[in-house]
C-alpha cells in the first residue's frame, strides 16, 4: 500500500503532470459552468488533443475534467439558479436561496469544502478496498438496482414542499414523461409523433436548463424583484456555526455517494437527489430546507462529488464504466493502448497510482482555487438584473444547441421555460418533475428486467436480501418523518 | 516526455476548444456538393468535409467514425474532415439529420448495423437505399461468454440446457447484435432463452460478472480483458470462421459445435444519396488507400475486427442480403 502511494506520488509529481491536471481541473471548472457542456462532452471534445502526451499524463489531466466539472456546476446553480451538471439540480433548491438571502459565498464554500471531503474520504476508499468494492457491486443486479429506484421515488416526500399532494403529482408527470420515447426492450417508439429527436426520449439537460434558468428568468421578471444582492463583504464569508451544521451532512453525503456511485449506471445525479432526502429527514432543521438550508447544499454535493470518484471503482477494477463520463474515459485508456479491466492494477501499477494520486493533488488544487474565490464568484450577483438576465437566457440557449448542435435541442428548453414559469407562479415543485425524469428510464428499466428474471412475477424482489434492505431504507425514509417526529416527542420531555 | 512546445501549443488549442464547442461549433462544411464536379469528370471536395456520428462519443461508432477520418486525412493530402456527434434515438437523429443532407459530397457517416436495424423496427424515413454506401471496413462478430464458475464448456451444452431448463440470455437492445444472435439460434435449434433486456454491452458485461444472468453474446473488444483475466469464459463465437488473433484462436466457432449461426455488425462508411458518380468514386478511391494503411489494419486489430473490406456496389449487395437476415431474425 505505501509502496504503491510513494509510486503513485512520483509519477503525479512530476512537473508535467502537475501542470496538467492543473489544467484539467480549471477546464473542468469552466465546462461545469457552462450549462448544457457537462463533463462528458468536455472529456470527449479535448480527447484529441492529449494524443501527443504520455498515456499517464493525458488520463490525469482528462480526470481532472470530469472532477474539476463537479465543483464548476456547483457555481452557477447556487449563483443563478443554472445547474450546469444534472447532478448539481437539487443544490439549486437551497444554494439559489442562500445566494438570494446575500449567502452565496457561504453556499460556494461549503459546496467546494464538502466536495473536497467527499473526494478525499472516497479516494482513500477506492484506494484500499477498490476489488472487494467491485466485487460487492456487481452483487447489485436488476432486482436490487429497482429496490434503489423505489428508494430514490421514495426521497419525493423530501421535495415536494408545503404540499404532498403536489409533489406526487410533479412526479407522476416526470414518469410519465420519461415514458417518451423508444422502448429499450422492443424498440417500439411510444409518444414520439414520429419525430426522431423523441426517439431518445425527452431530453434531461435541456428541460433543466428550461425549468429552472429560463424558468426563474421569467418569474423574477413577473415579480419584479430587480434588486441586485448587495452582499457586504463579511456576509461572503462561512461562519463557524453553518461549518458546524454541516459536518453531518458532508459525512452521510460522502458515504451515500461512494455506495451509489460504485454501482454501474447508477450516477451521481441519484446520489444528490438520495442525499437531500436523507439529510431532509435526520435534520434539526427541517424547516429552512427550500428556503436556503446550508445542509441542502452540503449533502448533495458531498454526494455527487463522492459518487464521481466512486465511478472509477468499476472502471478501474473490472473495465465497465460507472457513468457517462467513465465511458468515455475508458475510451481513452483503449486510445493509448491501455486495456481496463481485472488486470489494470497489476500490469499498468505506475499509471493506476498515478491517477490515483493526481486525484488528491488535483482536489486540493480544486479546495485552493474554489473557496478564495467563492466570495468573488459571488460577487457577480451584484451585476444589476438588466445585464444578468439576457446573459442567463444567453447561455441557457446557446448551451442547450452546443448540446447535440440540434435547434430541437433550443425547442425544448424554451418550452420547459414556459412551464417552469407557470409552475413557479402557481406554487408547483419541479424538483419532483426532475426526479421522476431521472429515475423514470432507469426505474422502467430495472422493472423490466425483474420481471423477466421473476417470470413476470415482481415479488421475486423479496427473495433477495440487498433488495430488502434496500426496500426497508425506503420505507424508512418515506415514513420516517412521523416516525421521527414520534420518537422525538417521546425523547424530548427527557432531555 | 512530451516537449514543451507541445504542450504549449496543446495549451493554447485547449483554450480554443473550450470556446468552441462553448458556442456550439456546428457544421463547419462549406463546400456544397450540388455546383462541383458537375463536369463528370474528376471531383476533390471544397473546404471541410463533415463525418456525422450518429452515437456519442466514446462509444463504437465514435471509434470507428474518428479512426476513419483521420484515416482518411492521411489517404488524401489536402483533406480536413471535422467529426461531430449527432446522438440519439439509438442513432436515428444522427442518419436522419444525414438524410438532410442528400446529394452533398461534403458528408460521411461512419455506419453500423442501426443502419439496417432501424427501419425494420421503428418509423424512419430511411433505409440503406437512402444513401450511397462507400466502404465496409471489416466484421465484429460475437462471442457467446459465460461467468468462469458456470458449468458450460460449449455452445452444445448451452443448447442442451436450454432444453431442459431455463437459460438466462442478455440482450443489449431490442435490434442489437447479440438479439440477432440469440434470435437466430433460437430459430436454428429450436430452444427458447429467457431474454432480458439491457441497454448496453457495458451493463450486460457487469451483470454477467455479477452472475445476474447466464450467458451473454459480446463483442470479442467488449470482453478480452475478462477473458485473459480468467473472469469469463468464451463458449464459441458465432462466426464463419475462427478468428486469427492469438488470444481468440482456439475459440471454436458456433458452427464446429452444431450450432449453425453466424452474424456480425459491419463497420463501414457511407456518403449522402444522390451523389454523381466521380463524387462517389472519389471517396472510394479514397477508401481503398485507407484500408491498405497502417491506420486501418490497427484500428481493425485494436478492436478485434475481422478485416473483410468492401466498396461501393458490393458494399450496397452486402447490405440488402444482411438487412434480409436481419428482417428474418427479428421476424419482422
Amino acid at each position: 500500500m505505501i509502496d504503491n502511494l510513494l509510486l503513485g506520488f512520483s509519477t503525479a509529481l512530476t512537473p508535467e503532470n502537475l501542470l496538467w491536471c492543473f489544467v484539467g481541473v480549471l477546464a473542468g471548472t469552466i465546462i461545469g459552468l457552462l450549462p448544457g457542456l457537462g463533463s462528458t462532452t468536455g472529456v470527449a471534445v479535448l480527447l484529441p488533443l492529449t494524443l501527443a502526451f504520455e498515456p499517464v499524463t493525458a488520463l490525469i489531466m482528462l480526470a481532472g475534467i470530469y472532477y474539476g466539472a463537479q465543483y464548476g456546476g456547483t457555481i452557477t446553480s447556487v449563483l443563478i439558479s443554472t445547474p450546469g451538471e444534472a447532478s448539481s439540480v437539487v443544490t439549486t433548491l437551497d444554494g439559489y436561496q442562500m445566494a438570494r438571502k446575500g449567502r452565496a459565498g457561504a453556499a460556494l464554500a461549503i459546496a467546494a469544502i464538502g466536495s473536497f471531503v467527499a473526494a478525499i474520504f472516497s479516494l482513500i476508499v477506492l484506494m484500499a478496498i477498490a476489488p472487494p468494492f467491485a466485487q460487492f457491486a456487481l452483487k447489485f443486479g436488476p432486482i436490487e438496482n429497482l429496490a434503489i429506484m423505489i428508494l430514490g421515488l421514495a426521497t419525493i416526500v423530501s421535495f415536494s414542499g408545503d404540499s404532498k399532494l403536489r409533489g406526487f403529482a410533479m412526479a407522476v408527470l416526470g414518469l410519465l414523461l420519461a415514458t417518451v420515447g423508444l422502448d429499450a426492450a422492443t424498440g417500439t417508439a411510444r409518444f414520439t409523433g414520429d419525430n426522431v429527436n423523441l426517439f431518445s426520449g425527452i431530453p434531461f439537460v435541456e428541460v433543466m436548463i428550461g425549468l429552472f434558468a429560463v424558468g426563474e428568468v421569467m418569474y423574477q421578471l413577473r415579480i419584479g424583484a430587480a434588486e441586485p444582492i448587495r452582499a457586504r463583504f463579511r456576509d461572503l464569508v462561512i461562519t463557524k456555526s453553518e461549518l458546524r451544521r454541516s459536518v453531518g451532512p458532508i459525512g452521510r453525503g460522502s458515504v451515500i455517494g461512494f455506495l451509489l456511485g460504485c454501482l454501474p449506471g447508477a450516477g451521481s445525479t441519484l446520489a444528490s437527489f438520495i442525499a437531500y432526502g436523507v439529510e431532509k429527514r435526520v435534520s434539526p432543521h427541517k424547516d429552512e430546507f427550500g428556503k436556503g438550508a446550508i445542509e441542502g447544499v452540503a449533502a448533495p454535493e458531498s454526494a455527487n462529488n463522492a459518487a464521481a470518484n466512486a465511478n472509477f471503482v468499476p472502471t478501474l477494477t473490472l473495465g465497465i464504466p460507472g457513468g457517462g463520463t467513465t465511458a468515455v474515459l475508458l475510451g481513452a485508456f483503449t486510445i493509448y493502448g491501455l486495456q481496463p479491466g481485472p488486470l489494470l492494477f497489476e500490469s499498468q501499477p505506475d499509471l493506476v497510482w498515478g491517477l490515483l494520486v493526481s486525484f488528491f493533488i488535483g482536489n486540493v488544487m480544486l479546495l485552493v482555487l474554489n473557496l478564495p474565490l467563492a466570495p468573488l464568484f459571488a460577487q457577480m450577483l451584484r451585476i444589476p438584473y438588466v445585464y444578468l438576465y439576457p446573459l442567463i437566457l444567453f447561455t441557457s440557449f446557446v448551451g442547450a444547441y452546443s448540446i447535440d448542435n440540434n435547434m430541437f435541442s433550443v425547442w425544448v428548453v424554451f418550452f420547459s421555460g414556459v412551464a417552469g414559469y407557470l409552475m413557479k407562479l402557481y406554487g408547483l415543485p419541479m424538483a419532483p418533475l426532475v426526479l421522476g425524469l431521472v429515475i423514470g428510464p432507469l426505474f422502467e428499466k430495472a422493472l423490466t428486467q425483474t420481471s423477466a428474471l421473476g417470470d413476470g412475477n415482481l415479488l421475486v424482489i423479496f427473495t433477495r436480501p440487498i433488495a430488502v434492505v434496500v426496500l426497508a431504507l425506503a420505507v424508512l425514509l418515506a415514513a420516517g418523518p412521523s416516525l421521527a417526529s414520534r420518537l422525538r416527542r417521546r425523547r424530548l420531555p427527557t432531555a | 516526455m512530451t516537449s514543451t512546445r507541445t504542450s504549449i501549443l496543446a495549451a493554447t488549442s485547449l483554450v480554443g476548444l473550450i470556446s468552441l464547442t462553448a458556442c456550439g461549433s456546428g457544421s463547419a462544411s462549406v463546400g456544397s456538393g450540388s455546383d462541383s464536379g458537375s463536369g463528370g469528370g474528376s471531383f476533390e471536395p471544397k473546404g471541410n468535409v463533415t463525418m456525422v456520428v450518429p452515437f456519442g462519443a466514446g462509444g463504437g461508432s465514435d471509434a470507428s467514425g474518428r479512426a476513419i477520418a483521420a484515416g482518411l486525412e492521411k489517404a488524401q493530402p489536402g483533406l480536413k474532415i471535422n467529426t461531430e456527434n449527432r446522438e440519439g434515438g439509438s442513432g436515428a437523429v444522427g442518419y436522419s439529420y444525414f438524410m438532410s443532407k442528400q446529394g452533398n459530397p461534403n458528408f460521411l457517416l461512419p455506419a453500423e448495423t442501426a443502419l439496417l436495424a432501424l427501419p425494420i423496427s421503428t418509423n424512419v424515413k430511411f433505409d440503406y437505399t437512402t444513401f450511397t454506401p462507400i466502404m465496409k471496413v471489416g466484421d465484429d462478430y460475437t462471442l457467446a461468454v459465460v461467468e468462469a464458475s458456470s458449468p458450460w464448456k460449449t455452445c452444445t451444452d448451452v443448447i442442451n440446457a436450454a432444453k431442459t431448463g431455463k437459460v438466462v440470455a442478455a440482450v443489449s437492445g431490442a435490434t442489437s447484435l447479440d438479439k440477432v444472435v440469440f434470435s437466430l439460434t433460437e430459430q436454428a435449434t429450436g430452444v427458447k432463452f429467457d431474454q432480458v433486456p439491457f441497454e448496453s454491452g457495458d451493463e450486460v458485461l457487469a451483470a454477467l460478472l455479477g452472475k445476474q444472468i447466464q450467458i451473454a453474446s459480446l463483442n470479442p473488444g467488449e470482453v478480452v480483458e475478462q477473458l485473459k483475466a480468467g473472469k469469463l469464459r468464451a463458449l464459441c463465437s458465432f462466426s464463419d470462421e475462427r478468428y486469427e488473433y492469438p488470444e481468440l484462436k482456439d475459440i471454436p466457432t458456433a458452427k464446429e459445435q452444431g450450432v449453425d449461426v453466424s452474424y456480425a455488425q459491419f463497420r463501414g462508411l457511407i456518403a449522402p444519396g444522390k451523389l454523381k458518380d466521380a463524387e462517389k468514386q472519389y471517396w472510394i478511391d479514397a477508401s481503398k488507400k485507407f484500408v491498405e494503411s497502417d491506420d486501418a489494419k490497427k484500428y481493425i486489430a485494436d478492436n478485434y475486427l475481422q478485416p473483410n473490406a468492401l466498396f461501393g456496389d458490393d458494399f450496397t449487395a452486402y447490405l440488402k442480403s444482411n438487412s434480409e437476415d436481419l428482417k428474418k431474425a427479428l421476424g419482422k
